[in-house]
């Protein structure tokens, strides 16, 4: 139990209730199943750093065939050529539709990037090994939660250039194996975030701080 | 007058003393029912714990109805045309995703699928489906397994991505053939801005808590 702005607060693992992650009622985890809508009760997401890890690791594999893969070939006239996302992004740029170039590197490589890190960063955190602040690590994954699914934007366009640029001998448009794998990237990244329980953020911090009671008591 | 306050009040379930815990930082709050259009926050992060929004029901029916219209419109007339090499192509969102499965990328077709065509139309069917008998406080056959699938579905909706991919698309092709925007894209837009307006009508704490008054009747 501890004092928030004069008022006595305690953590639902301290009183053994587990607020369902489902239907949101409060319950004891003595339960098992959630009295209202059956699903299963635990304080923390199960193996949440294991799970989180384990995708994270997958999806940072997975980041260097989709974007060393093509997305896309385009045969024009007879002749093919393969682009990969940072080559759709350069062509842009050198066109000089900066704007449209710096969304595709944004959605592509910098928030699939801040992804991966800022997921690994927050796992370091709840074993201790950075120092943090749990509110404000709280608030970087609700934006890594939040910011995930933009990065489909990629498999999306290629989804809509095929569909489109079917022109017989003119020129045509195939999807490239880097869309699966790029794919793979948003999806591994999503689903490491869902994996990831902020709760062990602050059992981190609470345990901290009882070491630090515990010393100056000694 | 009963059926007047279901639709008027967030109503509280039996028992008690109801509770909310951060999904944050775990801490226990007492959840007493809140004003209309506030918000309780955590004493100790400062998340949000539940919001009471305005005239919840009457607004995800609503929304959640015109999205389902709009789903129509988009499925029936296309985006966009484009008229180039004396071929004229045009694009659906059905055919975005089939053009990926044609070229053998099944998976990723199918994930297209999935994002912007099975999880948009769970979600506002959805909400519908449950939200609307909840109106008149009475609760549909099923309702509690088809909340449980809404809610796993909301974060594999993906419109407003796929939006932004059509105009990532449109800019790349202008240069070089002629489109013209069709029916549809616009029927999009509007389904975006209606499936944003009916999942951010009702609090999922809210929606249960109607749930479970309405079974108990």
């Amino acid at each position: 139990m501890s004092v928030v702005n004069g008022k006595e607060v305690s953590r639902g693992v301290e009183l053994g209730l587990a607020g369902c992650h489902v239907c949101e009622k409060v319950s004891p985890v003595a339960a098992v199943h959630c009295p209202r809508c059956g699903s299963h009760l635990h304080l923390r997401k199960p193996d949440s750093i294991a799970r989180t890890m384990a995708l994270l690791i997958a999806a940072a594999i997975m980041y260097v065939p989709a974007n060393l893969l093509p997305v896309l070939t385009t045969r024009e006239l007879g002749i093919s050529t393969e682009s990969t996302i940072v080559a759709g992004m350069i062509q842009f740029w050198n066109k000089g539709s900066y704007p449209i170039a710096i969304v595709i590197f944004t959605a592509s490589i910098v928030i699939p990037l801040l992804k991966i890190v800022s997921l690994l960063w927050l796992c370091a955190a709840a074993k201790g090994l950075v120092p943090h602040s749990a509110k404000i690590l709280g608030k970087v994954y609700w934006i890594t939660e939040l910011l995930g699914r933009w990065s489909m934007v990629d498999i999306f366009v290629v989804a809509i250039l095929v569909a489109m640029v079917q022109l017989g001998n003119y020129m045509i448009i195939t999807p490239g194996p880097g869309a699966l794998a790029f794919a793979g990237v948003v999806l591994l990244t999503m689903f490491a975030a869902m994996s990831f329980d902020p709760k062990l953020l602050w059992d981190q911090l609470e345990r901290e701080e009882d070491v630090s009671s515990a010393q100056t008591l000694s | 007058m009963r059926t007047r306050l279901s639709i008027l009040t967030w109503p509280e379930p039996k028992g008690g003393p109801h509770r909310a815990i951060c999904h944050y930082c775990d801490t226990v709050h007492e959840a007493k029912p809140i004003e209309e259009g506030s918000r309780a926050v955590c004493l100790l992060c400062g998340a949000t714990l539940f919001q009471n929004r305005p005239a919840s029901l009457a607004r995800v029916t609503s929304f959640s109805l015109s999205s389902l219209l709009l789903m129509v419109m988009v499925h029936t007339s296309p985006f966009v045309d484009m008229d180039a090499a004396g071929l004229r192509t045009e694009l659906t969102l059905y055919g975005a995703a089939m053009a990926l499965i044609d070229e053998g990328s099944t998976l990723v077709g199918m994930g297209v699928a999935l994002f912007t065509i099975i999880a948009p139309l769970i979600l506002a069917g959805g909400l519908f489906y449950v939200c609307a008998p909840l109106m008149f406080g009475r609760i549909a056959p099923g309702a509690m397994f088809v909340t449980r699938w809404m809610n796993r579905s909301e974060p594999w909706n993906m419109i407003e991505v796929f939006l932004l991919g059509v105009l990532v698309s449109l800019l790349k092709l202008g240069k070089v053939a002629e489109l013209h925007f069709g029916f549809g894209f616009w029927a999009f837009a509007g389904l975006m801005v209606c499936m944003a307006a009916a999942v951010a009508a009702i609090d999922k704490r809210e929606l249960w808590d109607r749930l479970e008054v309405a079974r108990g009747k």
